[in-house]
């Protein structure tokens, strides 16, 4: 998976992600998920960010579960002998929407453990024409996010210091960091400028990502696996 | 031979009004002399930069009258591709220029600006790299490097775009002795061998010498006053060019801080120190960062921290700041801090390197109200007895007057602290803190882009805290003469351990 062009790899993962989102096939959905896993696990990935990336993948899908199971449209009522066959389809409920939770993280994972991101950006930029003021934007903002960060830390560390007790998500804590965030992208944009970069002008590539075939077989083997299922029972 | 020229220049930041940051300047620069300009802070030297590099009028600001020219053209009617061939910028803060994640990439990103072909950019970045002797960095990440590091990152990229001019806005600022030298030699030969023009902003001169052929100096209002200057390394050899710097706020390299203070001699101490730290280690991921540091701080005297970048320094602040876990102990007066007190107001104040980090309120006069309260608060828990609050809230009114007035910001009260000047952001700062009632006192990097003018006077204010109520004041600064002019003893930070320097070495 990490050699597969990142733009149609991208295009690849949301095909039967939209696709899965329209049906109610809990099976299918783990099959998608099951798939998912092997994939990764063939493909050159960070073990340590994927567990704890399955931690709150895995809360989710049994919150979930129990939401589905527990609050069916039309079933308020607590569970007896008598109405077995809707405690029957409270379960098939919850499946449905943890499966979905599950096949949704494991082709959202998939995506993100086996991508490069600056290589998923050129590939945006030189495949999907992606205009290179977003790329390059988006890469500079994802530089300073652990400036930002840092400056998140600072800032509750001053109002400790102080002796003011606030929530993590106040506003008062937003303020300072909204009041640097504008400084931070005057002065990052200032000298992407000042490095000659240019939105409009043309630019040479230094590793241009490249499109194979093995891209395409990619892109054709997930369109008829979707076209396929659509022709199962 | 290429030439920056300035021709009745007059340039404000309001879209309408008459407060000039610039007017009828007149200057130019040859790439022939490497130039060094200097002045107070916010007299207008960054913004003439700024102006050369073609960034301002177009980001922001009016060039009411006049015209900047590089070689006759205006830089900032070019488009920015051909701009950055012929001037290339530098700027102060290392962590805010870079849009990449590696080194390689960062550079590469350079050359596909200005349409380089592709086969020829492997070879371009070798060379750049090998320039700045910083092979080995090719593919680190950018944000695992320290701040020098950056900045050689940041020269390689000038080296590989090779423009006429090099234009830098205080570069040193956030550098160590040892990288700054690095980097002013490295331009002293992009000057030489490709006959680079080289125009820099600084204030502090010393990483200049040898390198720099030519000092220009403005004064407050912004007009040029001093040309033609020289640095020599002799102090007082040439009286009348430090006298001429000195007006610029600036100082001649080697200059002693004017520091009449009585230093307390070790006899004078209290045997109990107030602030004790006790095998204070912290590690990060397995790799020590600090490795059981231990030091006593005597109450009423002044503590000078050295120490390079990735030297612990800014750990340790962590640590006292309750925001990195450590293990080891910390004594005040004897007696064990408790973790979870590191951070909350109490007898350990700190002042952040950049005043704006410590902000918490609306308008300068909360700023210092917030504070008071907040000791009233500690005050009224620690006596058990809650007075009269209305009386309690009238007298900090009070004091918050005594308190602006003090440090020249009453007329600055309703105002956001963000609008305050660099200088009066820092004196709120550290009067925000003292007010909280603390009796040490931290302050990372007090001086830290200052000119000298306030260098000077935000260490006399220091001072005078120490003197009027006895505080301790422990302040890191990469500046060894002002450690050494001001400071009663000196601790330098190495690789993770604490050196006390021999009050002999002096």
């Amino acid at each position: 998976m990490n050699t597969i062009n990142p733009s149609v790899k991208a295009l690849g993962l949301l095909m039967p992600t939209f696709f899965l989102a329209a049906m109610q096939k809990p099976f299918l959905n783990l099959t998608v998920f099951v798939l998912s896993l092997i994939l990764l696990a063939v493909s050159r990935i960070n073990y340590k960010i994927f567990i704890a990336a399955m931690i709150p993948v895995i809360l989710t899908a049994l919150g979930t579960f129990y939401t589905g199971y527990r609050f069916q449209a039309g079933n308020g009522m607590p569970v007896s002998e008598l109405s077995f066959h809707l405690a029957d389809s409270g379960v098939w409920n919850g499946l449905i929407l943890a499966s979905r939770v599950l096949a949704f993280a494991g082709l959202g994972l998939l995506l993100a453990l086996t991508t490069d991101r600056v290589r998923l950006v050129q590939s945006l930029n030189q495949q999907l024409k992606l205009p290179p003021v977003f790329a390059y934007g988006l890469l500079a903002a994802w530089g300073i996010l652990p400036v930002m960060m840092r400056e998140y830390r600072q800032t509750r560390a001053a109002f400790r210091a102080r002796g003011l007790r606030v929530l993590p998500v106040s506003p008062a804590l937003l303020k300072p960091m909204l009041v640097k965030a504008v400084r931070w992208a005057e002065a990052l944009s200032v000298a992407m400028e000042s490095k000659g970069f240019d939105g409009n002008a043309p630019r040479t590539v230094y590793r241009p990502v490249p499109v194979r075939i093995r891209d395409f077989i990619f892109l054709f083997a997930v369109a008829l696996g979707c076209a396929g299922i659509l022709f199962l029972p | 031979m290429s030439e920056i020229s300035f021709t009745d220049v007059a340039f404000r930041y309001q879209e309408s009004g008459d407060f000039y940051v610039l007017q009828n300047l007149n200057v130019r620069f040859q790439s022939a002399r490497i130039t060094v300009l200097t002045g107070a802070s916010g007299c207008g030297k960054s913004t003439l930069l700024y102006l050369a590099a073609g960034i301002y009028p177009e980001n922001a600001g009016v060039l009411s009258s006049g015209s900047v020219k590089i070689d006759g053209d205006d830089p900032s009617e070019l488009p920015p591709n051909l701009r950055c061939r012929r001037v290339g910028m530098m700027f102060q803060n290392p962590a805010l220029q870079f849009c990449m994640d590696t080194v390689r990439n960062e550079l590469a990103f350079c050359l596909e600006n200005v349409s380089i072909p592709r086969e020829e950019m492997g070879s371009i970045i070798d060379g750049a790299l090998r320039f700045c002797c910083i092979e080995h960095l090719k593919d680190r990440k950018l944000l695992t490097l320290s701040g020098g590091e950056k900045q050689k990152v940041m020269l390689a990229c000038l080296a590989a775009l090779s423009p006429t001019w090099i234009l830098l806005d205080e570069p040193f600022a956030n550098l160590d002795d040892r990288s700054a030298r690095d980097i002013a030699a490295k331009l002293g030969q992009l000057h030489r061998e490709r006959g680079t023009g080289i125009l820099a902003v600084d204030h502090r001169l010393e990483n200049w010498l040898g390198v720099a052929d030519e000092i220009k100096g403005m004064d407050k209002m912004g007009n040029l006053i001093a040309e033609g200057l020289t640095l020599s390394v002799h102090e007082g050899k040439d009286s009348r060019d430090s006298d001429a710097l000195k007006r610029c706020s600036t100082a001649a390299p080697g200059s002693s801080y004017p520091f009449l203070r009585h230093k307390k001699t070790p006899q004078e101490s209290l045997p109990e120190p107030l602030l004790r730290l006790k095998n204070i280690t912290v590690s990060y991921t397995g790799t020590p960062v600090l490795r059981g540091l231990n030091a006593d701080f005597s109450q009423g005297k002044s503590y000078a921290l050295l120490g390079e970048s990735g030297s612990g320094k800014s750990t340790l602040f962590d640590v006292l700041r309750g925001l990195a876990p450590f293990d080891g102990e910390l004594f005040y007066r004897g007696s064990a801090v408790r973790k979870r007190e590191l951070g909350r107001p109490g007898p350990i104040g700190f002042v952040t390197q950049n005043p704006q980090d410590q902000f918490v309120s609306d308008t300068v006069y909360d700023e210092i109200l917030t504070s008071l309260k907040s000791k009233a608060k500690t005050n009224a828990i620690n006596q058990k007895a809650s007075k009269l609050i209305t009386s309690v809230q009238k007298a900090e009114e009070n004091q918050v007057e005594s308190i602006l007035r003090g440090i020249g910001l009453w007329g600055h009260r309703r105002v956001s602290p963000y609008m305050l000047s660099q200088g009066q952001q820092r004196r709120l700062g550290v009067a925000a803190i003292l007010a909280c009632g603390c009796e040490i006192l931290f302050c990372d990097e007090p001086t830290y882009a200052q000119d000298w003018n306030n260098t000077i006077a935000i260490m006399a204010a220091l001072e005078n805290e120490m003197k009027d109520r006895g505080t301790t004041l422990i302040f890191s600064t990469h500046d060894r003469k002002l450690a050494a002019d001001f400071a009663d003893e000196i601790f330098e930070l190495k690789e993770g351990t604490l050196l006390e320097h021999d009050q002999s070495i002096r």
